[in-house]
């Protein structure tokens, strides 16, 4: 019998977590995500599982770090200026090759920016902010059911192809609360971690494990004799992961002739303005990118060849735009409806279904 | 006779000097005239019938350069 | 009556964990203290579980011991070390950082994990100046020293003034040890040896964290012979830098 259960946003990030059986929490608190934060203060210890809070999130990042490389399921959240903190770190557990899954509530930007939502942080999390140009799969939930559903397959990404994982929520879908099917999703079994440090005596092999990020001074995990072999398993690992972990949802977009892309909340937003362009008759339909790493660049592509056109609707001054345009390749047009469209100037203004509709009716 | 004999790698030797700053017995001297081949100056056991094993230049030495033995007397006969 | 003639015993740094020279300039100290923990772990039994978590820089090169190892980020080595002890209770789990690794760039971390009590160890190898990277000025570095970033000497105005990290880790009440020591002599050898094997000790009864600060000699970057790196330290950095234990307690309330 699976519960189902009223619950806040954020703290569906702790119980998807908890069903995939992340053994330590490690942050600091950031608003608008403190609620992940005590949530994990609250329930690891009752359940024998670790809690830290970090003296900040360069703390937080290298505890992942070690957590990782000890072989264990760790995770960290925050928001927008805890992020540029962690970058170095995610450098490092891209290069050792370490699993862990990173939250990111979204706030406005950039420097303090606002506490409340935004959704100005697809940029860094996809180009990943830390030195080197490594790749982390970013995974873009859209409700409180899919944030915890989301979690528990950040996990099984991070352990498959043992890297980083980023979830992409933001100060909307973080407070708000609804039903949530508390399930505990069956990815198949935990692959088995190629290298851990535990101990020499531990190690099924007997011999010492070094892991570390530098394979010009020492072999690196996994063996490649040199930096530029590494370097080159490296980019067969991320052109695997571009290839194989596209994720997206369409919305009524098989005969649109204007296709809405969206993510996150605004995703619903759009599916609220496009339920009300339908019933004036208007051909008009939603692709709503689920991983925003890998980006679903074909399907647009796709589209374009059918003749049609694009709004982008991003509550930021325009950055999954960019990456629409880079799909489309100049052959269709892209129109943007951002943050400025905001029905307030403060920071509690949104972009609302009514404002998408008349964008919707310009341009249709 | 002697409780003790050093050997010494030189292949690991860096030429420091601890080894005969170090040995209370005057052991070991770096006479000057023997390099490595990276080009460090080399040490010399010079006066091993004075080592008693007490391993204090192989403590010192930070490169592994220097084996300590100690020479255990066995007991009985046929 | 025969004797049987002596028998050669080679009297081994160790059974297993010094297996290769550790990296370093000649006359650096830093496999010195390499070697300390080494014949420690061994003769504590730990050398099959230990975790050691290095910094970056010369110390990293301690990671060449036949033990598990990890190098992460610049000072973050507390951070790591906090989450591997923590899921991982029964391992061993000590840092080796410098100087700068340790209160310059890893001054968070570091505080973070002496505020929080972790049940680890840190060792911090003191050696006045940025060795890895040429040179350049430390928190450690002395007043008037010449350093790459202090080409006058260091000076008040501009560089501040050398931080006596074992002083400092005595303050934290989740500290239970914090020492100094340097290895200018074979006494001095054997007395950093009873301070590291004191601070493994409170990992090991669960007692608190374990921090020892030691003086090791830089004579590629202080220009100067092994031998009178050895006299500069007993000289110069002994007196700006005391030795001996700060604190030394066998439990925490």
């Amino acid at each position: 019998m699976i519960d189902r259960v009223l619950v806040q946003g954020n703290e569906a990030v702790g119980w998807g977590a908890l069903n995939a059986g992340c053994d330590g929490f490690f942050g600091y608190p950031i608003t608008p995500q403190n609620e992940i934060t005590e949530f994990f203060a609250r329930e690891m210890p009752q359940r024998g599982k670790v809690f830290v809070q970090s003296q900040s999130e360069t703390g937080a990042i290298m505890m992942l770090f070690g957590g990782a490389a000890a072989g264990f399921r760790v995770m960290t959240s925050t928001s927008g200026p805890g992020w540029g903190l962690m970058q170095e770190g995610m450098s490092h557990m891209a290069a050792a090759e370490l699993p862990c899954v990173i939250v990111l509530v979204q706030r406005g930007g950039p420097g303090q920016g606002s506490v409340r939502h935004a959704q100005m942080d697809y940029m860094c999390v996809t180009r990943t902010g830390g030195a080197g140009g490594y790749k982390n799969i970013v995974l873009a939930p859209a409700s409180v059911q899919e944030i915890h559903d989301s979690m528990q397959l950040a996990f099984c990404l991070a352990d498959k192809y043992c890297n980083p994982v980023v979830v992409l929520s933001d100060g909307v879908l973080g407070l708000i609360a609804e039903t949530v099917e508390m399930k505990a999703i069956d990815f198949g079994p935990v692959p088995e971690r190629v290298w851990t440090v535990k101990g020499r005596d531990r190690q099924k092999s007997g011999i010492r494990q070094f892991i570390h990020t530098y394979p010009s001074g020492a072999p690196p995990p996994g063996g490649y004799p040199d930096y530029v072999p590494w370097l080159e398993h490296m980019g067969q690992k991320y052109d695997k992961m571009a290839e194989s972990e596209v994720r997206y949802e369409t919305y009524q977009s098989e005969d649109a002739d204007l296709l809405l892309v969206a993510y996150g909340y605004v995703s619903r937003v759009c599916k609220e303005a496009i339920n009300m362009a339908r019933a004036e008759g208007r051909r008009v339909g939603l692709i709503r990118p689920i991983a925003l790493w890998p980006f679903p660049y074909k399907v647009l592509r796709d589209k374009v060849d059918r003749g049609c056109s694009f709004l982008v609707v991003e509550d930021s001054l325009g950055q999954m735009v960019e990456d629409v345009r880079v799909a489309v390749q100049g052959k269709a047009e892209v129109h943007f409806l951002g943050l400025l469209a905001r029905h307030l100037p403060t920071q509690g203004g949104m972009i609302l279904p009514n404002r998408v509709l008349d964008e919707i009716r310009r341009l249709l | 006779m002697a409780k003790g004999e050093i050997v010494i790698n030189e292949a690991n030797c860096r030429g420091c000097g601890f080894c005969q700053e170090f040995c209370s017995l005057g052991c070991i001297v770096i006479p000057g005239n023997r390099f490595s081949p990276q080009g460090y100056l080399l040490p010399v056991f010079a006066s091993p019938d004075r080592c008693n094993a007490c391993g204090v230049c192989a403590w010192m030495c930070p490169h592994m350069a220097i084996e300590v033995y100690k020479y255990v007397e066995s007991k009985g006969g046929s | 009556m025969n004797t049987k003639p002596a028998k050669r015993v080679k009297v081994a740094a160790t059974k297993r964990t010094m297996v290769m020279p550790m990296p370093g300039c000649p006359g650096c100290q830093y496999p010195t203290v390499g070697r300390i923990i080494a014949e420690l772990l061994e003769e504590l039994n730990l050398d099959g579980k230990t975790i050691e978590v290095v910094g970056i820089g010369c110390n990293s090169g301690v990671a060449m011991l036949n033990i598990d190892a990890i190098q992460g980020s610049h000072g973050g080595a507390p951070d790591t070390a906090t989450a591997i002890k923590r899921l991982s209770p029964d391992s061993f789990v000590y840092t080796v950082q410098g100087d700068g690794d340790c209160i310059a760039i890893g001054a968070g971390s570091f505080i973070g994990a002496l505020t929080r009590g972790e049940m680890i160890t840190i060792i911090m190898c003191n050696n006045a100046n940025y060795g890895t990277t040429g040179g350049q000025m430390a928190p450690t570095t002395l007043m008037g020293q010449i350093t790459t970033t202090s080409p006058e000497g260091r000076g008040a105005a501009t560089g501040g003034y050398p931080v006596h990290v074992a002083e400092l880790a005595a303050t934290f009440k989740g500290v239970a040890y914090s020492a100094r020591g340097a290895l200018t002599s074979s006494a001095d050898y054997q007395r950093t040896k009873k301070y590291i094997k004191a601070a493994f000790k409170k990992q090991i009864d669960r007692i608190g964290l374990g921090f020892v600060e030691v003086i090791s000699a830089c004579p590629a970057n202080w220009h100067m012979s092994p031998v009178e790196s050895l006299k500069w330290i007993r000289e110069k950095m002994v007196p700006e830098f005391p030795l001996g234990e700060f604190k030394n307690v066998d439990h925490i309330d």
